[in-house]
C-alpha cells in the first residue's frame, strides 16, 4: 500500500476491507482466563471439601485465598506474555466486565469470610455466571452465553444445599460455566487462525 | 453538491491506517504494517503526518524489552473520518 490518492469508489471499498480484516477477531488463547479460573476454582474447591469433610476443621476454608493468588497471578502473567498487537473495543469491554464482577466478588467473599454470614458459593457462582453469559453475549458466542446463563442459574441449587456440601453443586457448575467456555474459545480463536 | 474530500484522509495509506484505528481501542504499528502491506518507512511517515494533524495519538512504550509503538485515534480524527465518510456518501449517491 502505498501513499496514492484513490477514487470515491476505492476509498469506500478500502474502508469497508481494513474494518472488516478486524470484526469479530479472536486472539489466540483468549479462553486462558477462563480455564486458568475456572481450572484453579475446581482444584480448590474440592480441596477445601475434603480438607473440611474429612478434618472437621473450618480454618481450611483459609485456602481459597489461593484463588486469587495463583489465577490472578496466572491471568497477569499470561496477558503480559501475550499481549496482542491489537485492542479492539470488545477487549475494553469484556476487561471492565471481569473487573467489576471480580473486584465485587472479591469484596463480598472478604466480607462472607470475616464480617457476615452470606451465601457466598451462591452468590460467586452468580456473578461468575453473569459475567460468562455478559462476555458470551459481547462476542457473541452461543456456547458462552448458554454455559454463562445455565451456569448463574444453577446457583439456586448452592441455596438448598446445608454447609459445605454447597460445593458439590458450585464445582460442577463452574466446569460447565468456565472451562467448557475457555476451551471452546481457545478452539473457535485456533480455527480462525487456521481459515 | 458535492462536499471536498479531506486531502489527509484521501490517501491509500493514511485511509486504510484511519479506518483500522475507528474500529479498534488501539493499535500496535506492527499490526498496522501487517494489516495495510505497507513499509515500515512510508507507514512511519503517513502515520507521523496523522499525528502533526492531530488525528491520530501515538504512545511509545515497551513490550516485555522491546520498544512498541501504540497508534490510537483521537477525537478529531474520529470526526475528520466522519465528516470523510459523510463527504464520499456525497460523491457515490451523485
Amino acid at each position: 500500500m502505498e501513499e496514492r490518492k484513490l477514487n470515491e469508489k476505492e476509498s469506500l471499498e478500502l474502508i469497508t476491507q481494513m474494518i472488516q480484516n478486524t470484526k469479530n477477531r479472536l486472539e489466540t488463547n483468549c479462553g486462558m482466563p477462563f480455564l486458568l479460573w475456572g481450572y484453579t476454582t475446581t482444584l480448590i474447591s474440592l480441596l477445601v471439601w475434603f480438607l473440611v469433610v474429612t478434618t472437621r476443621d473450618y480454618h481450611w476454608q483459609y485456602l481459597w485465598f489461593l484463588l486469587p493468588v495463583i489465577a490472578g497471578t496466572g491471568t497477569y502473567l499470561s496477558v503480559r506474555n501475550q499481549q496482542p498487537a491489537v485492542k479492539t473495543h470488545l477487549d475494553k469491554v469484556i476487561n471492565h466486565i471481569w473487573t467489576v464482577f471480580g473486584i465485587t466478588g472479591f469484596l463480598i467473599s472478604l466480607l462472607a469470610m470475616f464480617f457476615w454470614q452470606l451465601p457466598i458459593l451462591f452468590i460467586v457462582l452468580l456473578l461468575m455466571g453473569m459475567g460468562t453469559a455478559l462476555t458470551g453475549l459481547v462476542i457473541g458466542y452461543k456456547t458462552v452465553i448458554i454455559c454463562g446463563t445455565l451456569g448463574a442459574l444453577s446457583s439456586v441449587g448452592c441455596l438448598f444445599y446445608q454447609g459445605f456440601n454447597q460445593i458439590l453443586i458450585f464445582t460442577p457448575a463452574f466446569i460447565f460455566m468456565m472451562v467448557i467456555p475457555g476451551h471452546v474459545l481457545n478452539h473457535a480463536a485456533r480455527k480462525q487462525k487456521k481459515s | 453538491m458535492f462536499k471536498e474530500l479531506n486531502p489527509l484522509l484521501h490517501s491509500e495509506l493514511r485511509l486504510a491506517v484511519m479506518s483500522i484505528l475507528v474500529s479498534v481501542e488501539e493499535a500496535e504499528f506492527s499490526y498496522l504494517k501487517q494489516q495495510t502491506g505497507a513499509t515500515a518507512g512510508n507507514l512511519s511517515v503517513q502515520i507521523d503526518k496523522l499525528n502533526k494533524a492531530e488525528y491520530v495519538e501515538i504512545i511509545k512504550t515497551f513490550k516485555g524489552k522491546m520498544p512498541c509503538t501504540i497508534c490510537k485515534i483521537t477525537r478529531k480524527g474520529l470526526e475528520a473520518f466522519e465528516e470523510y465518510v459523510d463527504a464520499l456518501k456525497s460523491y457515490i449517491n451523485k
